[in-house]
This record gives structure tokens, sequence and C-alpha cells, in this order.
């Protein structure tokens, strides 16, 4: 084969890069006219809402449509939030959020060290388990945990989420134990020598050495919590929901109908964490999808 | 490597995967199996009148003809819906892997959708499908076509697919990760071979890639079939009170399965739906697997998980 040798073929791994620049044509205009229909197709929605969320609601339901409001309505968005407790709402997603993050992130870090660095006897079934539950729907589980939940009176509470939190997450746990292999041994033996027990190996050594991982983990699972509406809507009454939830059932008109306008300003004050999050941490999201993929 | 010698008492594995083992047995299996001794009772989810009644939920739902048309409804919408997103998403990343301008730019704009919550990519499509004010009727009224009802039955369907392909972003990423983890030499051997770059994508590149394919078939499948909350939030209702007025068209099997324990109060009879489904999930889950041998390429780096140890 006509491989151009870069060095000595002593290794048998792959270049993690594709190598240098790659050599192509420029692509021609057809691509960029793709790109842009793409573009629409993405943003589209984006701006149909926010252009919703500035227009009086005669405005948004008169013929013929009109794309642009005459006057942006940023009255919609004082209506958002004081139409409801969109604050109350908005805390109770970000306390839910922060606190199952921060428990699922330490706990699949814990389990992930486990399968890593760890050996006893049952570790290989108990992996191939753990790799298997990946595969079950999540929803099979949720209905009858709710059912059970709500004979056992945990409904309405928030400790579910503690539950959740607590018992990590194998896809997590993938992401730790893919990491925790990859650190070098002698790290470790340095550590035993010097008379370092699991405890401080694991706090001291491979947690803050895991600190890309432990944010891609705590991001996923944050926006993950920030835009679940299954759970909530199950778990908890209108008094305790998050704002997910909340933005579905409110802004109604005294007919009972949704006032599209002022729901579509909730809908943007909340997105904009995501989108914010999204923007500054893209890679750590770009992280989490291609770690899943990759290694299976 | 020494062998006999061990760095950690063995108890000390056993405390940390406990907390996933407590977990998987506390919050996964304990609750399936007590969803199957709910599937063998007529409990109605409140009053403790219940009593048992063996397998006749199961016995009632293999006749249940609404169950077996939304099962079929499911398996269409997994079957459209996942070809479409995993050539969707391999397409996208193929535009990206070349030598754009603002290439990142592009990226981002692709990826943003994947990661909106569901609440708010409901509003959003509800409003852009929207009969008198939507953007969609406003393009097609310039071209003088009449407004059409997409959220209402028989296009209720594809306004649901079109919403379900608009995350197709967060496939392209792994996409993008695996074409550029194919080495540049193996294509640039079949250019100089003579082939051309449909040839050398289908030949060379997509056989590199098709392990990332075959797991963006399984999770896609998987998270299709399991689909029941986007349709419910496409009806006009609020919040979950949209159970009964999901559109024939988008009653899929999961939509029964809520329908039966929240609407009709048939928390046994829907346990057994769940039971029912996850068998075929399970049943279709070890077909791929197994199809996956005869067009899944593997390179030989299996010695990566002896390493691992």
């Amino acid at each position: 084969m006509t491989t151009i040798t870069r060095e000595p073929l002593t290794e048998t791994v792959r270049p993690e890069r594709p190598s240098a620049p790659r050599r192509r044509k420029r692509p021609r205009v057809g691509t960029y006219v793709l790109i842009l229909a793409l573009t629409v197709f993405f943003i589209g929605p984006f701006l149909w809402l926010l252009l919703a969320a500035l227009k009086t609601p005669q405005e948004w339901s008169s013929l013929p449509i009109s794309i642009l409001p005459k006057v942006p309505q940023w009255d919609n968005f004082v209506h958002a939030v004081s139409d409801m407790n969109f604050v109350g709402y908005a805390g109770n997603s970000l306390f839910l959020a922060t606190m199952y993050s921060i428990l699922i992130t330490f706990s699949s870090a814990a389990v992930g060290f486990g399968f890593a660095r760890l050996r006893a006897p049952g570790k290989g079934a108990l992996f191939l388990i753990l790799l298997s539950t990946m595969m079950i729907p999540q929803i099979l589980t949720l209905l009858p945990t709710y059912v059970l939940f709500s004979q056992l009176g945990l409904v309405n509470t928030y400790w579910p989420w503690v539950f959740w939190g607590l018992a990590s997450s194998p896809y997590m746990v993938f992401l730790f134990r893919q990491f925790f292999s990859s650190i070098p041994r002698e790290l470790e033996d340095a550590a035993i020598i010097d008379g370092a027990g699991w405890g401080r190996i694991f706090f001291r050594i491979f947690l803050p050495l895991s600190r890309p991982v432990l944010i891609t983990a705590f991001i996923l699972s944050f926006t993950f919590s920030w835009g679940d509406y299954i759970a909530p809507s199950l778990f908890l009454d209108l008094d305790h929901t998050t704002l997910s939830v909340a933005i579905t059932v409110w802004y109604q008109d005294p007919h009972n109908n949704v006032i599209p306008t002022v729901q579509a300003a909730a809908a943007v004050l909340y997105v904009i964490p995501v989108l914010l999050i999204f923007l500054f941490a893209q890679r750590y999201f770009v992280r989490s999808s291609v770690g899943s993929g990759i290694k299976g | 490597m020494t062998k006999k010698w061990t760095r950690y008492r063995k108890r000390t594995f056993y405390a940390f995967i406990g907390p996933w083992a407590i977990g998987f047995v506390l919050l996964t299996a304990a609750p399936m199996v007590y969803g199957f001794l709910v599937s063998l009772t007529n409990f109605d989810g409140s009053s403790s009148r219940w009593k048992w009644v063996g397998f006749s939920n199961y016995a009632e739902l293999f006749g249940d003809g609404e169950a077996w048309t939304a099962l079929l409804r499911t398996l269409g919408l997994t079957a459209l819906l996942v070809p479409l997103s995993v050539a969707g998403s391999l397409g996208l990343a193929v535009i990206i892997n070349r030598r754009l301008r603002a290439v990142g730019l592009w990226r981002t704009v692709f990826f943003l959708p994947s990661v909106v919550p569901v609440v708010a990519m409901a509003i959003m499509w509800k409003l852009v499908f929207n009969k008198d004010a939507g953007i969609v009727n406003a393009i097609l009224g310039v071209a003088s076509i009449k407004p059409i009802a997409w959220l209402v039955d028989p296009t209720a369907f594809y306004a649901l697919v079109v919403l379900m392909l608009w995350g197709v972003g967060g496939g392209m990423v792994i996409m993008l990760a695996a074409l550029q983890g194919v080495p540049i030499e193996l294509e640039e051997a079949a250019v100089v071979d003579g082939a051309n770059k449909w040839t050398v994508f289908r030949n060379v590149t997509l056989p590199m890639i098709s392990p990332v394919v075959f797991f963006a078939v399984i999770t896609g499948v998987i998270g299709v079939l399991q689909v029941f909350i986007q349709p419910l939030l496409l009806t006009n209702a609020a919040g979950t009170a949209g159970i009964g007025q999901v559109p024939t068209s988008n009653r899929l099997y999961m939509v029964q399965v809520y329908q039966e324990f929240f609407l009709n109060n048939r928390f046994g009879y829907g346990s057994a739906m769940l039971w029912v489904f996850f068998v075929i999930i399970l049943g279709l889950t070890i077909v791929l697997l197994r199809s996956s041998r005869s067009w899944v390429y593997y390179e030989v780096d299996t010695e990566a998980e002896g390493a691992a140890q």
C-alpha cells in the first residue's frame, strides 16, 4: 500500500487526529446553498419562537400572517414571569438539576473508578449487566417506579432525584471507566508506595485528573434534568414541579386556551440557560456524544 | 505485570461499585419485578380493593386491536425515522468534514437543536406548524396553497417526524468523529487506484465507520420506540392532559400505555403492556446485534480491552 510513513511504525495505535490538514478541494457554491437551507431549517424555529414572543396575541392570530411584530411586545416577557410563579418554578428546576448532577457525577466517578482500577470476583459479569442496562428504555422502569414510589409516599418529594443521583448512570460510569483506564499505573503504584490508601488515591489523584470528564458529566446531567419533562410531570404536583412542566400548564386565558405569545416568551426564557451552557461548553457536549460512540 | 499481588482488597471494589449495584437492584430490577406483579392484578392506581387476575391482562392485550395498531405505527415510525436520522447525521458530518469557511459556526448551528429541551422543542414546532399563524402555512400561502392543519390527522405524523429530525445534529457529532478517525491514507490509496468519490465513500469510508453507524442504529431504534412525550406535547391541551387528544396518526405504543395508566386508571393492564413492549424491544435488539456480524467491520483491537483490566 502506498502509505506515507511519518515515523517508524512501532506503535499499532492510529494517529489521534486526522493526519495534518486534509488535502481536499474547497467545496463549491452548491454546498453553501445546501448549508444555507439547512441553517434555515435548524435556526428557523428559534426565530419564529422569538418573533411569536414579541407579538400581541391579535397580531399572532390575525390573517394574513405577519412575519415581524409592528411593535416588539416586551410585555410578554413580563407576563411570562408574573402570570405564574416563574421564579419559583425556575428555582425548583435549578435546585433539582444541581443536586441531581452533583450526586450523579460523583457516584458515577466512583463506580467508574471501581470498574477501571479495582478487581474482585464477579467484576466481568457486573460490567456486562451495567452495559446491558444502557439498552433498557428508561420509560419502562419509570412508570413502575412511579407506581412503587406512590405506594411508598415518595411522590411529591425530591427524594426520587436523590436516589437517581446516588445510583449513578451506566453511561457516565462508562465514560469515567474509559478515562480512568487510560491513567498510567505508575502513578498509582507511586502513591501506594508512599502509603496512600484507596481513598487518597481516588480523591487526590484520580478525581482531580478527571476534571474534563467531571465537567462533561455535570453539564450533561444538568441539561438533562433541566430539560426533563417526564419525571417531574409524573412525580411532582403543580406546587412542586419544575419549569419544564409549568410552562406547558400555565398561561391560559379565561377560556382555558393557552396564550401562545406569552408561552413563547416563557419558552425563550426557559431555553436561554441551556443555549448559554451549550455555546460556552460545546466541546463537553461533543466529548459526551463521541465518548459513547467510538469504543463499544 | 505481576499477577498475584493486588493493590486493593476485594471489598474495596464492591464498595466503589456499590452505589450502582444498589441503585440497579432498587431502581431498575425492583420496579420491573414490581411492574410484572402489578400486571397480574387489576390495580387502578389508588384503591386497595384490587385482586390477582393471573395472565388475563396479557390475554386481553393479545386481542387488543388498538394496541397492535399502535405497535405497528411505532415500528413504522422507527423504520422511517432511524434510517432518515442516521443518513441525515452522516450527511451533515460529511458536509462539516469538508474544508468549509466558518466551519465551527455551521457545526454549532447543526448541533444546537439537539440540546433543546423537548418542551421548548414542542412549543416551537407548534408555532411553526400552527394552522392560522404558522410560518409553514405563511410560506405555502405565497404559493397560494390553502392553510393546512398540520397538527391533526393525517399530517400530525409528518409534523412529528420533522420535529424528531430537527435534533439530528446530535448524531452528526459522533459521525464526524468517526469520519475523522478514518486514516486518510486509505482513502488516498483508493483514489490512486482510480476510484471516484462515491466509490471511496461506499467501499472505504463507510466500512471503516460501520461500528459507529451500527451504534447509531441501535440507540436510534431504542430511542424512537419509546417516543411518546412529543406527540403529547404537540396537542393543544395543557401538559399531560393532552393524552386523550393525541391524533390517531400519532398514537404510538407508549402513548397508548400512558393512556391506560393515567386516563383509564388501568395500572395492571398498562404494566402488562410495558412488559410485552420490553420483550419486543429486547428481541429487536438481539436481532440487530446478530445482523451486525454481517455488516459491521471491526478493526482488530480487542487487546485494548485486556490491557484495561
